[in-house]
């Protein structure tokens, strides 16, 4: 009887909590259906009636097709060429038992202790004078040498626990290293590559400094995060449609956070605590 | 033997192969630029001309002696580093303890709290903006609560506990799950033989789950940590830095000297010592939680 009754109390606490924490974002679903001069007069009341005319506002001045598509091609290049690149040297460095395999496995790792702030003025006058600023293809070639260190020690660590027996088997049967490596390894590695991909696309969909240091102002360049900024600052205080476009960004995330949110929780615990 | 010279070479080729284009990339987008940005803050560089010149450690002295904004910053960033990290790890370990105590529809309450990790910081700075402004006001209309009448991100002292407030609410879904992670891996068993022992569940909880669940302390005060000292966009969207500079921690500080000033080689000094700060900070912080680990 105890038990049953402390435990409704603890649901209800933690309901309680969940509203709270939430409330936020109800506040900002109210706030996108309403006329500018509703907010101004109450912004937590509820709409009057439900207008859809804040989203289309927002969405034409943030270029939303454009900036999603954008956004969609950083984030899937960037994090394909992570997962390729850090799978391939991962699984070498882990395999090769040399000094210098060791060497460059350490030269692989320390840039996770270098915080981005703590190069990125070096980083703009490197990747301008290798012409990749001012393009949404520059800038996730860039992607993949950020986001390479933690891949690269992710799948070193996994590749450790995975027979060598099976790589000379390959190697017997005439596989080429490379053959064999993305007919039987890369196959095993899928729950690392699970987690890569998790982290480095929940990062690279959502990060803003990098594209704002490398994108410029070239309107047709810009990604969602990017033109979300732009858009909030020139209409800064018409929250009606700020508020229809932070949910527009929001939305593609929760989708897809919803859809996957096993994976991702489960990506996100296992790159921290192993990373 | 001229079969295994050869066999050695084609494997060393097979190696950087491999190796070639990851080190590659790490090389041109992190390693060369943080060894240039060291060479950096040693020079004077406006960053628009080809030219700089050498001005030894004169960059470095005054940031520390003569530059108010630096100081400004470096006290921001350790006043909110040490608040979020506190507030941040106490909550989120409530948290996932409530959800952990076998609570109807655990699942249902682990994705929902996770959510506001899910959204750009630079639309939560926008949201919250939104929240002190023109929502607390309305609030203040309509219950005459003096705590919504503040001037949030308007006083230069409110503001740093808004930015607290804000990253607080942003970062516990994520804390939470890796302490839900350690919790599940603490054994019934372990917590059975206690309660037969007589232990009520505070007891439990410092004696028997707190020295088990270290190592996610360990790397939640790391990320937290880690995370508080580089916070950038969050700030840049709620308050720009400021009022003023009162809420401009110290990336914020090195974008601004370096993109918005055009003082590239200051800047770069000024990432060197961000660079040191977090080393030495996570370093100290890593190396004292896991003798921790060792007694328990």
């Amino acid at each position: 009887m105890k038990n049953k009754k402390s435990s409704v109390i603890l649901f209800i606490a933690a309901l309680i909590l969940l509203i709270i924490s939430l409330s936020p974002l109800i506040i900002v679903i109210i706030g996108s259906f309403k006329s500018y001069s509703e907010i101004m007069t109450n912004a937590v009341s509820l709409p009057k009636s439900l207008s859809l005319i804040n989203f289309k506002n927002a969405f034409k001045e943030m270029n939303y097709p454009r900036a999603f598509l954008n956004t969609l091609i950083v984030t899937v290049l960037g994090t394909a060429g992570i997962v390729i690149f850090g799978s391939l040297a991962g699984y070498m460095l882990s395999r090769t038992k040399t000094r210098i395999s060791y060497i460059l496995f350490v030269f692989c790792i320390i840039p996770m202790m270098i915080p981005f702030q703590s190069f990125m003025i070096t980083l703009v006058k490197i990747s301008k004078s290798l012409h990749l600023i001012n393009s949404i293809w520059g800038l996730s070639v860039i992607y993949w040498g950020l986001g390479s260190p933690l891949a690269i020690f992710l799948y070193h660590g996994f590749v450790k626990g995975i027979s060598t027996e099976l790589d000379e088997c390959a190697k017997i049967d005439g596989c080429t290293p490379f053959k064999a490596f993305t007919k039987i390894i890369f196959p095993l590695l899928k729950p690392t590559t699970a987690t890569v991909i998790v982290i480095n696309a929940m990062w690279i969909w959502n990060d803003f400094l990098l594209p704002l240091l490398m994108l410029g102002s070239n309107k047709s360049n810009k990604t969602l995060q990017l033109s979300a900024y732009g858009f909030m600052g020139q209409y800064k205080m018409q929250w009606n449609n700020i508020m229809a476009g932070a949910i527009l960004i929001i939305i593609p995330a929760l989708i897809i956070y919803l859809i996957f949110q096993k994976d991702i929780i489960a990506g996100m615990v296992d790159g921290s605590v192993k990373g | 033997m001229k079969l295994s010279a050869k066999r050695k070479i084609i494997d060393k080729l097979n190696f950087f192969g491999f190796v070639a284009p990851a080190i590659t990339l790490i090389s041109m987008f992190v390693a060369i630029p943080f060894i240039m940005c060291i060479y950096y803050s040693f020079r004077k560089w406006n960053g628009i001309g080809k030219t700089s010149t050498f001005v030894g450690i004169d960059n470095y002295i005054r940031l520390f002696t003569s530059d108010t904004i630096f100081k400004g910053a470096f006290i921001y960033s350790m006043i909110y580093t040490v608040f979020v990290v506190l507030f941040v790890n106490i909550i989120a370990l409530l948290i996932a303890l409530l959800l952990e105590s076998n609570i109807k529809g655990k699942g249902f309450f682990r994705t929902s709290f996770y959510i506001p990790n899910i959204i750009s910081l630079i639309i939560i700075g926008f949201i919250w903006k939104f929240i002190f402004g023109r929502v607390f006001d309305s609030l203040y209309d309509t219950t005459q609560f003096q705590i919504f009448g503040w001037s949030w991100i308007g006083s230069p002292k409110l503001s740093v506990v808004a930015t607290i407030i804000v990253t607080v609410w942003q970062s516990i879904g994520f804390y939470m799950i890796i302490y839900i992670a350690g919790l599940q891996s603490v054994p019934d068993s372990i917590i059975e033989a206690a309660t037969i022992e007589g232990a009520n569940s505070v007891q439990k909880f410092f004696k028997v789950v707190l020295p088990m669940i270290i190592p996610s302390i360990t790397v939640c005060v790391f990320y937290s940590l880690s995370n508080s000292l580089k916070m950038f966009e969050l700030i840049f969207s709620l308050t720009g830095g400021g009022p003023g500079t009162s809420t401009t921690p110290i990336a914020l500080d090195i974008y601004n000297t370096a993109f918005n000033n055009n003082q590239f080689g200051y800047g770069s000094a000024k990432s060197v010592v961000l660079f040191l700060l977090v080393a030495a900070i996570t370093i100290w912080q890593v190396t004292a939680f896991k003798k921790k680990e060792v007694e328990a």
